[in-house]
């Protein structure tokens, strides 16, 4: 990653320009630099963030100058200005900082739809959520928290354990000095939870699936840990009847309205002061490089912005 | 008392006709006079050996009749009691011993016929419609062999939900049956491809959940077929078990959803099994589920019944009457 001098990007129709005020740093920004992620070369990093809209293509109408805007799910952000098509583009709020709105595009989102949608937690059920003092777990935590859920969490240090307490976990397991399985059995009578959360993947699936109850749903969204290996799908049946899925953010901000109605409910969290994000630490853009060792070395417990 | 005895694994012809001392009601057991006895592919794979019990036995997990004997400590039921059950081996007989809890009672309105072919299919159509997957009056179904015992029910209970259903069956006469049965469409697969079928069929979008029994043979299409976070509920893996699944394929087909289920899981309480079982009485007494009985046969015929269902030409359900 270096710092370089480039023309303004060129406005397509459909598209508006943004001036950068926070891009938000993430994992999958590793993936694309390293080329675990394929991209044709040379490319701007970034897949999320937030500024102001300085430019219209000729066909916009969703957006006007002026408009504070964020985006999450395109190429870009790591830049003074980034042309995003305007259907991307949803409005921040007032009561919402630049900051806190490229911080919680990509990970509030996420969080957003893992318990509303893809398992709709309810008042008085128990989930699981590994890395629950990472960047999605916390946020998590906290919706569940809001939710009326019970909230199991795992962590690896008792610095994270506190963290996720604090956003509101209501049993933490440091996984580096217990086993979760059998804590997790322990803390829910042996019934286990409706469902666990798991980005983790290879070194967490399959006790996950021991640790759910009858009926249970594995949510994996992830896989910091590696990639789970194929499985048996007869162990769902003798576990259980257990369900599975792997979702991503991308479908379940697939229309405009869904896209609108997930970062305006993510939004109203914030300004409500019912979802604190963790901005641990923002770079100017030349440290770019910085910020990406910083994140890699996973001493981070909180949201990294590089400000351009 | 008359029974079929398998004594060692095999094919039909392993099944013989003897007579036993009728068992005992122990415990918290009953002891019930079998009317009628379900047959199901259980059963064969019981007989086969694919599934292991203790030689011998006597097959059959499915049945309605009388209670004749209670033991000392069963407070549910009486002797004079109409009831029905599934998943306790041994129905293939005049007389079956089962733990009380695994018995239900049957209403009036329903005859013990009816009542012994719905137990295990009735419930397992029941469940999927109702808690693998709650299916929704604008919600599209694929349902693989839409004419097979549990095809048929799913269809039924599918519509009255109002949702639209897909069916899919091997022949033109299954296909009728399951038209018959409220499928809204039904593809033949032996003619035509059921990936392009249902994608034409939904305006390319893909249905919202696929009932699935058939397993190896349909699993690969299956996750072309279903719309952003759509249900695959395998249910049953009638063409053989499906092979190790990468859970990255889930992502990339659209955030799917994948389940495993059996009828154990959704009937694991007591107040679960009298919920479902008389919430699918009832829909049979209001005329609302009709439950197709292809043929009924003397507890001696045992052998050909299972001739019959392994070859997979009679659609509905096969009856053992002791």
């Amino acid at each position: 990653m270096e710092l370089g001098e480039l023309p303004m990007p060129e406005l397509k129709a459909n598209e508006a320009m943004v001036k950068v005020a926070a891009a938000g740093v993430n994992f999958i920004d590793v993936y694309h630099r390293e080329g675990r992620y394929k991209v044709p070369l040379p490319f701007v990093l970034g897949q999320e963030g937030a500024g102001v809209v300085t430019a219209l293509g000729a066909d916009v109408k969703s957006v006007k100058k002026g408009d504070r805007v964020a985006w999450t799910g395109l190429l870009g952000g790591y830049a003074e200005y980034a042309a995003i098509p305007a259907d991307r583009l949803v409005a921040i709020p007032a009561g919402v900082t630049d900051q806190q709105a490229a911080a919680a595009m990509l990970q509030g989102m996420t969080a957003h739809y893992l318990s509303h949608d893809t398992y709709p937690l309810k008042r008085g059920e128990t989930a699981l959520v590994h890395a629950a003092a990472g960047g999605v777990g916390l946020l998590l935590v906290q919706m569940a928290h809001h939710i009326g859920a019970r909230m199991i969490g795992t962590v690896s240090t008792e610095e994270k354990a506190k963290l996720a307490r604090d956003a509101g976990a209501d049993d933490i397991i440091l996984y580096t000095q217990s086993d979760f399985e059998a804590e997790t059995k322990r803390l829910t009578d042996g019934k286990g939870v409706h469902v666990v959360y798991d980005s983790v993947g290879k070194t967490t699936f399959e006790k996950g699936l021991n640790v759910l109850r009858p009926r249970g749903m594995m949510v994996l969204f992830g896989g910091s840990s590696g990639a789970v290996p194929p499985f048996d799908l007869i162990a769902l049946s003798q576990k259980g009847s257990l369900y599975v899925t792997r979702p991503t953010l991308v479908n379940y901000i697939a229309t405009r309205e869904e896209l609108m109605a997930r970062s305006g409910a993510v939004f109203d969290m914030i300004g409500a002061g019912k979802l604190k994000l963790r901005i641990e630490h923002t770079y100017p853009l030349a440290e770019a490089q910085r910020a990406h060792r910083d994140l890699e070395g996973r001493k981070t417990t909180g949201k990294l912005l590089l400000i351009p | 008392m008359k029974a079929i005895r398998v004594s060692h694994t095999g094919g039909p012809e392993v099944m013989e006709l003897v007579d036993l001392p009728a068992p005992q009601a122990k415990a918290d057991h009953a002891l019930v006079k079998v009317r009628v006895a379900g047959v199901n592919s259980i059963d064969g794979q019981f007989r086969d050996g694919r599934l292991r019990t203790p030689l011998p036995f006597i097959p059959g997990q499915e049945g309605a009749g009388v209670v004749t004997a209670i033991g000392p400590q069963a407070r549910v039921v009486k002797v004079g009691d109409r009831v029905a059950w599934s998943g306790t081996l041994g129905s293939y007989a005049e007389y079956v011993a089962a733990p009380e809890e695994h018995l239900v009672p049957v209403p009036s309105s329903i005859s013990d016929e009816q009542a012994a072919a719905a137990m295990v299919h009735g419930l397992t159509a029941h469940y999927l419609v109702n808690d693998a997957h709650k299916l929704k009056a604008e919600e599209t179904a694929l349902v693989h062999a839409a004419a097979g015992g549990v095809g048929l029910l799913v269809v039924q209970m599918a519509r009255a939900v109002g949702a639209r259903v897909i069916g899919t069956a091997s022949s033109e006469q299954k296909a009728q049956l399951a038209r018959e049965a409220g499928a809204d469409e039904v593809i033949v697969f032996t003619h035509q491809d059921f990936e392009t079928e249902v994608k034409r069929l939904t305006s390319g979008k893909g249905v919202d959940v696929v009932y699935d029994g058939v397993g190896k043979a349909t699993f690969e299409k299956n996750l072309n077929v279903m719309r952003l976070r759509g249900m695959l509920v395998l249910y049953g893996m009638s063409s053989g078990p499906v092979p190790p699944v990468d859970p990255a394929r889930l992502s990339e087909k659209g955030s799917l959803y994948m389940a495993r289920t059996t009828l154990a899981h959704f009937t694991a309480t007591r107040e679960e099994l009298l919920a479902r079982t008389s919430a699918l009485f009832a829909m049979i007494a209001e005329g609302k589920l009709k439950v197709q009985i292809a043929k009924e046969y003397p507890l001696a015929d045992a052998p050909q019944a299972h001739r019959d269902m392994e070859a997979r030409k009679l659609a509905g359900k096969l009856l053992l009457i002791p």
